[in-house]
């Protein structure tokens, strides 16, 4: 799965400067005291002081103090193809950062050495706007500079987390495809968790395939609330619906975060007996079962539906409602 | 400090391998760590009166991650516990600060982290500066290769050297049971291998690991009574130096000397120091901002580069020296963990065994 | 033995979207303003603690390293805290625990959250679809206290007018909704029945900051000290058979052992007013009954008596509360240094007279996480 959001970072007076400054084709440093300090700091970097914005350009050659050779860049690097990441000091600047050297080859590098920026086609006012080359090879550009200061830097973040099914959720998604639920029952307590999480974490015990229990398919509402969904990024639900747990029949633990949608909230309440409906075989698909966030349950069953049995006692149903 | 400190010592470790990939939740991984502790001591979960953990939820790409761990730890009834988003050294320290209050007098320490899930060099860049360094997806590799050229400019280290530091700590690692990466590879074959983030060679870099580690701390003559031999914490300091790698010399490590003198390092002899090595240069800085010497022996468990649970390593340090004092090896010893790029901050622990 | 431990700086940021500061900016906003309220500098601060809620509300993993310079940290010891919720709360903890150590004698803490850099509920919903947020997984355990209880619905609408005007009197706060009224609470759009959107906390911005100091330095300050007279934590299990999420085990056994510490054996009476985290407009009489300041089934009567209101017996939020302003990592911390703004008398308009002692509280994840302190003006109050 790929954790991902678009963030938006304000840039303050200082930050906000420099990056404006990128996105116009120009490099600033601050004045702190007796040094030109790059990037500029809000702050005097020793004591935490406060410092007064007070900018100067910087650059655009450099030299280049330290190095390393990427050779496996990542998808998150400024470049696809082997590059180096430097500290580079300024001309004009009294401290280096570091940024990326696309030099072509390792041999093109050295410490000492001589680099100047270039400023990227496209630019947004982030770090990324420019990049360095070794100064012999640096061309003239005409930067066009912007309307407004940059006040916002944008970074999306994405991260992808890929790991394999734990052995006890393969069995429970295997369960899912022939139509059962299966759960884990303490070896210590007996008590029934499905789905289960490999332990009992009341004594600490682990639990294995010998453990393994089916549950039934049917069970109680144990608790529910209506969801109005909130629009943030990645949100694919537009219409209010219900979310609930359900205690099914077997089990001292409820399946959360089922989402109902075929049955009217007013006809919805705790107590409620449900029967699950499942797909046919051919169409269970047990793709979006990840090792965390329950059951994935939208994808084994077309939905769950009253049996028409006298509700449950509510009462000790709110023992189970999480 | 304005106080006498209460003779605070660790007396009983525990610590699962460093898997590549563990095929089950971190929760177990701890679950495995406490229930050890336990029975090897005999004391009920009752007695372990504060717990503290160290784990980072971005590791495993879901926020409240650490909420789960405590499946592992036991929190019914309900316990006196809290958690640092951070290497679990610093949980240590924590918990060594909160036994001085005086009204408890044990505590278990956990540190926990899967690496395998996610992708360390695309997660680590988020660690730096959000505005002039993450967005170049700057990662801790980068970093450390140009601190490793730092030290070949300035004389310090060479190629061989790092190497040797490979070499040694992997040959180490094969009389560590925990150890995921342990093989005898001379240093010149080391030496031949190609770049990855040059100077580094792969060799030069931690391995990807899943694991968890757990300590008891207990006070006084408690400790005496849990352990034959505590390993006693004689000093422990951390602290931290600027973010910006441009603002800082690379090749020493201001805080660790600042750490180690608020930890009176240099007391006495150094039998053994376990120091949180992840790239093999950071082995030669550290040496040289602890003051130790030859005689002292580093990383006989074969550190990081033997096994990195990201978020225990630092902790499997401390363990790994309080374990040596337990068994008799060695009287006084040295343990380190680091976090943040170049070594950024810097934890210093001293431990003794008695008389 | 514990050494005493006071608050002598307290400073805040406004609460509202921060759109003129990096994260940097809005930490020393409030970091500066504690130390001029102690009338100290970075340079006499010993250690420095950070509480926040999970990074991936600003995607900056672990954050002390990049702000530690802002913080003027350098050179020094910073630890970062991170226990949900209630982490504001948990990382005054940690600092005062640094103090009654004898390690250190002037701690800064310093807790913040930038909301407005991402989106809470993506975060809180682990980056999926179809999230419920905090207050889908609370909404069915307000529904069990209501129908337990046998409260009136027009309870948690009184808790979100009262603590709105509240706010009004807080230069702080974010949330500043002059005509609130119980109508327009009822008529706001359901969220998670049954919670109406009025009956819920903001997302914002803002930083929060406190100096502690030992004893010595306490009496050298120009303010008041709040003397840190109690701190306790406790934690459960999200899930089990058998829990009770609507009075969750640890939070009884919570507000025990602090008052146990504190010598209080009737927090009605004893305690002047409280911060309680109540992000979620019933919590109040929930936590009312779940700290044990109520008998079981009467928190919403105090509540409905008017007893909880500023001038009041009990007050409760007299700050506006977290449903007036939330940062989440900074929530808890608000919570303590409000309850020790008003044992300094430095609450302003929202000040309860007379206040001596005052609880601040919090709680996170499945209200499995508490953390709770009390302040007081004297070093050892008796009851």
């Amino acid at each position: 799965m790929t954790l991902e959001f678009p963030y938006t970072r304000t840039t303050g007076p200082v930050v906000g400067p420099f990056l404006t400054a990128l996105r116009d084709g120009k490099i600033l440093g601050g004045r702190c005291g007796d040094r030109v300090l790059c990037p500029p700091l809000e702050y005097e970097p020793e004591t935490g002081a406060a410092l007064e914005p007070d900018f100067v350009e910087v650059g655009p050659g450099g030299v280049v103090r330290s190095w390393t050779w990427v050779a496996e860049p990542t998808p998150k690097h400024p470049f696809d193809s082997p590059f180096a990441f430097a500290l580079i000091q300024l001309d004009g600047a009294d401290t280096p950062f570091v940024h990326a050297v696309d030099a072509g080859s390792i041999d093109a590098m050295s410490t000492g050495m001589r680099v100047a920026a270039q400023f990227r086609e496209e630019r947004e006012g982030a770090i990324t706007d420019v990049y360095f080359v070794p100064e012999a090879s640096a061309t003239a550009q005409e930067v066009t500079p912007g309307d407004e200061p940059v006040r916002i830097t944008t970074h999306l973040v994405a991260l992808t987390i890929s790991e394999p099914l734990y052995p006890h959720r393969v069995r429970f998604a295997e369960g899912l495809l022939k139509g059962r639920i299966i759960g884990q029952r303490s070896p210590v307590s007996g008590k029934v968790y499905v789905p289960s999480s490999g332990y009992d974490n009341l004594s600490r015990a682990e639990m294995t395939e010998a453990d393994d229990v089916e549950v039934a398919d049917r069970g109680s509402v144990s608790s529910f609330t209506v969801i109005t969904p909130i629009q943030y990024y990645g949100q694919k639900e537009t219409e209010p619906y219900i979310r609930a747990s359900i205690l099914l029949d077997g089990a001292d633990s409820p399946i959360i975060g089922v989402d109902v949608r075929n049955i009217p909230v007013d006809e919805f309440r705790v107590g409620l007996r449900l029967q699950a409906i499942w797909k046919p075989p051919g169409d269970r698909d047990v793709s979006e079962l990840g090792n965390r966030f329950g059951g994935a349950w939208e994808g084994v069953l077309e939905r769950w539906e009253p049996t028409g049995e006298p509700d449950a006692d509510p009462r000790p149903l709110q023992e189970f409602a999480f | 400090m304005s106080t006498t400190p209460r003779d605070v010592a660790i007396v009983a470790t525990s610590q699962t391998p460093s898997y590549r990939l563990f095929n089950d939740s971190e929760p177990k991984l701890i679950m495995r760590c406490v229930n050890d502790i336990l029975e090897r001591t005999g004391l009920d979960r009752s007695e372990l009166q504060f717990t503290i953990a160290g784990s980072c939820d971005y590791l495993s790409g879901m926020p409240f991650a650490f909420v789960s761990n405590i499946d592992g730890v036991g929190a019914w009834p309900p316990v006196y516990e809290s958690h640092v988003e951070m290497d679990a050294a610093w949980a240590l320290n924590e918990a060594w600060l909160r036994l001085q209050l005086g009204d408890i007098d044990v505590a278990l320490v956990i540190g926990s982290g899967k690496s395998s899930p996610g992708r360390p060099r695309e997660v680590f860049p988020l660690q730096t500066d959000p505005y002039v360094m993450a967005p170049l997806g700057l990662d801790p590799v980068s970093l450390a290769g140009i601190q490793a050229r730092a030290l070949l400019d300035a004389g310090i280290a060479t190629e061989r050297d790092f190497a040797e530091v490979v070499s040694r700590s992997r040959r180490d690692a094969q009389s560590n049971p925990n150890a995921q990466v342990a093989k005898d590879v001379p240093v010149d074959e080391l030496l031949d291998q190609p770049y990855f983030s040059a100077p580094l060679r792969k060799h030069d870099l931690p391995p990807i690991s899943d694991g968890a580690a757990a300590v008891v701390l207990a006070v006084g003559d408690r400790a005496r009574e849990i352990s034959e031999r505590p390993a006693w914490i004689r000093g422990i300091d951390h602290r931290i130096e600027s973010h910006h790698p441009g603002l800082r010399d690379l090749t020493t490590s201001t805080s660790t000397a600042q750490a180690a003198a608020g930890a009176g390092v240099s007391a006495g002899p150094v039998d053994v120091a376990e120091l949180m090595v992840n790239y093999s240069p950071e082995e030669i800085v550290l040496r040289r901002a602890l003051g130790l010497d030859d005689a002292t022996r580093v990383n006989p468990s074969g550190g990081p580069l033997a096994g990195h649970p990201v978020m225990a390593t630092g902790l499997v340090r401390i363990l790994e020296a309080a374990n040596r004092i337990s068994a008799g090896e060695a009287q006084r010893a040295v343990a380190h963990a680091s976090s943040g790029p170049c070594l950024q901050q810097n934890l210093v622990c001293v431990l003794e065994g008695e008389g | 033995m514990a050494r005493p431990c006071a608050v002598v700086g307290i400073g805040q940021t406004k609460y509202r979207r921060q759109l003129e500061v990096t994260l940097d900016g809005l930490v020393r906003e409030a970091a500066l303003q504690a130390l001029e309220d102690a009338d100290m500098t970075f340079a006499d601060i010993d250690a420095v603690v950070i509480g926040k809620a999970p990074d991936a509300l600003e995607a900056v993993m672990m954050p002390e390293l990049s702000l530690a310079d802002a913080l003027g940290a350098v050179g020094k010891p910073i630890h970062r805290v991170h226990t949900a919720g209630s982490v504001g709360a948990s990382t005054a903890i940690t600092g005062v625990t640094m103090i009654e150590s004898g390690r250190y004698d002037r701690v800064l803490v310093v807790c913040y959250e930038k909301q407005s850099e991402g989106n809470a509920t993506w975060a809180l919903s682990g980056g999926r679809s179809g999230g419920q947020g905090a207050g889908g997984t609370f909404a069915p355990w307000i529904r069990s206290y209501i129908s337990r209880s046998g409260a009136p619905e027009y309870i948690g609408w009184m808790v979100a007018v009262k603590d709105r005007q509240n706010a009004l009197k807080n230069p702080y706060a974010h949330l500043r909704i002059e005509d609130i009224s119980i109508d327009k609470v009822k008529e706001s759009p359901m969220l998670w029945e049954p919670l109406h959107f009025l009956e819920s906390c903001p997302s914002s911005d803002g930083a929060a900051a406190i100096v502690l100091g030992s004893e010595e330095v306490a009496r050298r300050c120009p303010q008041q000290p709040a003397w840190v007279i109690a701190h306790a934590k406790r934690t459960e299990f999200s899930s089990f058979p058998g829990r009770d999420t609507v009075k969750p085990r640890a939070g009884v056994d919570c507000s025990a052992a602090l008052y146990a510490k504190a010598g209080i054996t009737n927090p009605l009476e004893q305690i002047d007013c409280a911060e309680l985290y109540v992000p979620f407009s019933w919590y109040e009489p929930m936590w009312l009954e779940g700290h044990d300041i109520t008998p079981e089934g009467e928190g919403w009567k105090l509540t409905e008596s008017g007893e909880t209101e500023l001038r009041g017996r009990f007050p409760v939020n007299p700050s506006g509360g977290v449903l007036s302003s939330n940062p989440i990592g900074a929530s808890g911390l608000i919570r303590c240094l409000e309850a020790a703004n008003q044992v300094r008398g430095t609450a302003g308009e929202y000040q309860v007279d007379g206040a001596r002692v005052a609880l601040g509280h919090a709680y996170g994840g499945a209200a499995q996480y508490f953390a709770m302190w009390l302040v007081s003006s004297e070093l050892q109050p008796t009851f």
